[in-house]
């Protein structure tokens, strides 16, 4: 039987690794195997080769365990925790520097788009706060960063 | 082919078996036995797929394993050529790791880079599948990469911590698994045992692992384990488990194991941590390593100091077994034929069991002294692996005596070996507790089932004749017969020799925990 989902606890892990489709198909088949609880899966390349972030939907201590079990795995060169954030552009005439600065969230404005990044959570009190302010509005979904890695646009 | 035609210009003694999951299953024994890495080599297709059970075996105990198999060439892959099959695919789940070698030049660097991922960390079998044209193809020794993940380190701040643990038990216990033989941590377990005076139990791959005539032994727990040990671990205050994974035949209903007790978990596999039982300290770290540093926190205590009442307390739990046991040695059956083989094959034997009752049997009732003495398929419960395992480990060991403890239902599943131990000339004797049953599976049938014997009765050939069929020698034993004297004959025999005990059709292994249930519904006799 997986484990039953929290709901509550997403936990992001970063996974780099090399072997292509092989060690693709390697990693899959852990997550199957290990019963994972996968709530979020998403592949990229680079040039230091491919990379997944999973999210984990389990308490933090599974999700270590878990990390541990793909950091095993001889394909891969790396496996760690990454951040969640969440990007929103919107447009608005209210302050909202004040208020990207109360909820804990980056902001900046690139041609008339105010680009905000932040945690899930804390864009939602961002957000919030700007109440009917907010003239239009996109949000572009969570997305993981390693975690230490420095802030900014996405 | 590329390969055998290679194969008589080099120093490599291959051993031809009838069947490429005793080919595994050999590699296995082999590499249990002696802590080497065991070696199989396969064809591709067919031959490829035979090895499956023999690496999920070994993945499940951690069995260093290295798989060689052949593939078809480069160009008809993908085309679902003759004998192509996605081995790699096929094996990703139980197997440490897998190559295909598409490049010639990586040939070399890959066999050696196989080796040492199968014996690193937490060990398990590698497979290495390689295309027709590459062996064809001409290489060099063109260099090696290093591995790129170290052992876990020792430091730890849980080794002070376990130490203090240790310190302040009143009813500790020491739980060594696997990962103790296959780190060559004995003596450091036999010497923290002994400086702290706690009490050993093992799980049933631990077996062997400590000495069984050891004062400080108790025995094995789980499902068929001793009741004693059992009601130890229920009783415990503290247990150090070293090298083990918490396997649901030991727990059962985990929310009940040991629920008084502080956990102290050590595993080389970060992973295991946590996994089932939630430690009070985890330490990821090589057994022998972890136990070596926690040693060193615990120079200032005299040996064996410790826990005195509890030892009294759990010697006088066993008195009930030991008298049990007393009274049942001279009575035809599974228990006569362990002791006549365990009395006359001598310190140097190495049993190697199948799967069902007979390997319960054979766990309870013989003394293993020597480490990797008792080998067994735990994990993935493998039957029809005894035979072939022990091929293994006969070649590993050509003089000391090696017996095959089976029952009717596994030893028909690679009987064709004999025909190999035959054409090497392997001195292994076989013990078939023949009771024309799948045994187990009707143990459970009669209590959980009513007695629904269904699909469990099972035929066989005349195992005397087979034998005979085979060039090899065999008897029937039945109740009447001298059990000793069967069993000295068997030793007395060069070369392989097969012994057919008729057993009780009905005899049961006790005690038992049913599946998911606590040491509080543990039968103990028939009619409990």
């Amino acid at each position: 039987m997986p484990e039953p989902a929290t709901g509550v606890a997403l936990n992001t892990v970063e996974v780099r690794f090399t072997g292509g489709m092989l060690a693709l198909n390697r990693l899959l088949m852990t997550l199957q195997n290990k019963r994972m609880p996968v709530a979020g899966f998403t592949l990229g390349r680079d040039g230091e080769g491919m990379r997944a972030t999973i999210t984990l939907d389990c308490p933090p201590e599974q999700a270590l365990r878990y990390t541990a079990i793909i950091s095993a795995l001889e394909d891969v060169t790396e496996a760690g925790p990454a951040q969640t954030v969440e990007v929103a552009l919107l447009e608005t005439a209210a302050d909202w520097r004040t208020a990207a600065e109360m909820a804990g969230i980056e902001a900046h404005e690139d041609d008339g788009t105010v680009v905000a990044t932040g945690e899930p959570e804390k864009v939602d009190d961002f957000l919030a706060s700007l109440g009917d302010g907010i003239d239009d509005m996109v949000r572009l979904g969570p997305v993981a960063r390693p975690e230490g890695e420095a802030g900014g646009g996405v | 082919m590329p390969f055998y035609d290679a194969l008589p210009d080099y120093p490599l003694r291959h051993v031809l078996t009838r069947h490429e999951q005793a080919a595994a299953h050999a590699a296995d024994g082999y590499a249990r036995s002696t802590g080497r890495v065991g070696v199989c080599v396969a064809t591709s297709g067919p031959g490829a797929t035979n090895l499956v059970t023999g690496l999920a075996t070994a993945q499940m105990d951690s069995v260093p394993l290295v798989a060689i198999t052949g593939q078809v060439g480069r160009p008809a892959l993908g085309k679902d050529s003759f004998q192509e099959t996605n081995v790699m695919g096929m094996t990703l789940p139980f197997t440490k790791h897998s190559f295909l070698v598409e490049d010639p030049n990586e040939l070399y660097p890959t066999m050696r880079r196989a080796f040492e991922i199968a014996r690193s960390g937490r060990p398990g079998p590698v497979l290495i599948d390689v295309p027709k044209d590459v062996q064809f193809a001409a290489t060099n020794d063109n260099g090696y990469r290093r591995l790129k993940k170290a052992p876990p380190p020792v430091e730890s701040p849980g080794l002070e911590r376990t130490a203090m643990l240790l310190r302040s038990a009143k009813r500790p216990l020491i739980l060594a698994g696997h990962g103790v033989t296959l780190g060559g941590a004995e003596m450091e377990l036999r010497l923290l045992a002994e400086r702290t005076g706690i009490p050993v139990v093992t799980t049933l791959l631990g077996i062997s692992a400590f000495p069984d005539d050891h004062p400080l032994y108790l025995g094995w727990p789980g499902m068929h384990g001793q009741a004693s040990v059992n009601r130890a671990i229920d009783r415990s205050d503290l247990l150090f488990a070293v090298g083990m994974r918490f396997d649901d035949r030991i727990t059962g209903a985990v929310h009940k194991f040991a629920k008084d007790a502080k956990v102290v978990h050590i595993d080389i596999d970060p992973s295991e941590l946590g996994k089932v039982v939630k430690p009070t300290v985890g330490i990821a770290a090589d057994a022998k390593a972890a136990m070596r540093s926690i040693l060193g926190h615990l120079d200032d205590i005299s040996e064996g100091e410790g826990c005195e009442q509890w030892r009294e307390e759990l010697a006088t739990s066993q008195e009930p077994e030991r008298r049990r046991k007393e009274s049942v040695r001279d009575e035809y059956g599974p228990i006569q034929v362990m002791e006549a083989i365990k009395g006359t094959a001598g310190p140097n034997l190495r049993l190697v069991t199948d799967v069902g009752q007979h390997q319960m049997w054979a766990a309870q009732f013989f003394e293993f002294t020597k480490a990797n003495s008792h080998i067994t398929s735990g994990g993935l419960g493998t039957m029809g692996f005894a035979l072939p395992a022990a091929m293994g480990v006969a070649f590993a060991y050509p003089d000391d005596p090696v017996w095959v403890i089976a029952g009717d239902g596994g030893i028909q599943m690679n009987i064709q070996e004999l025909a190999t131990i035959r054409e090497f000339g392997l001195n292994i004797k076989v013990a078939v507790l023949n009771n024309g049953y799948l045994g187990m599976v009707r143990q459970w049938q009669q209590f959980f089932h009513n007695r629904r014997y269904s699909e469990t009765p099972i035929t066989g050939p005349d195992y005397e004749r087979l034998t005979a069929a085979y060039g090899l020698s065999g008897r029937t034993v039945r109740e009447g017969d001298s059990v000793v004297d069967a069993i000295r004959w068997a030793n007395e025999q060069e070369g392989c020799t097969f012994l057919d005990f008729h057993i009780d059709p009905e005899a049961n292994v006790y005690p038992m925990i049913p599946s998911g249930m606590s040491v509080n519904e543990m039968i103990e006799e028939d009619g409990a």
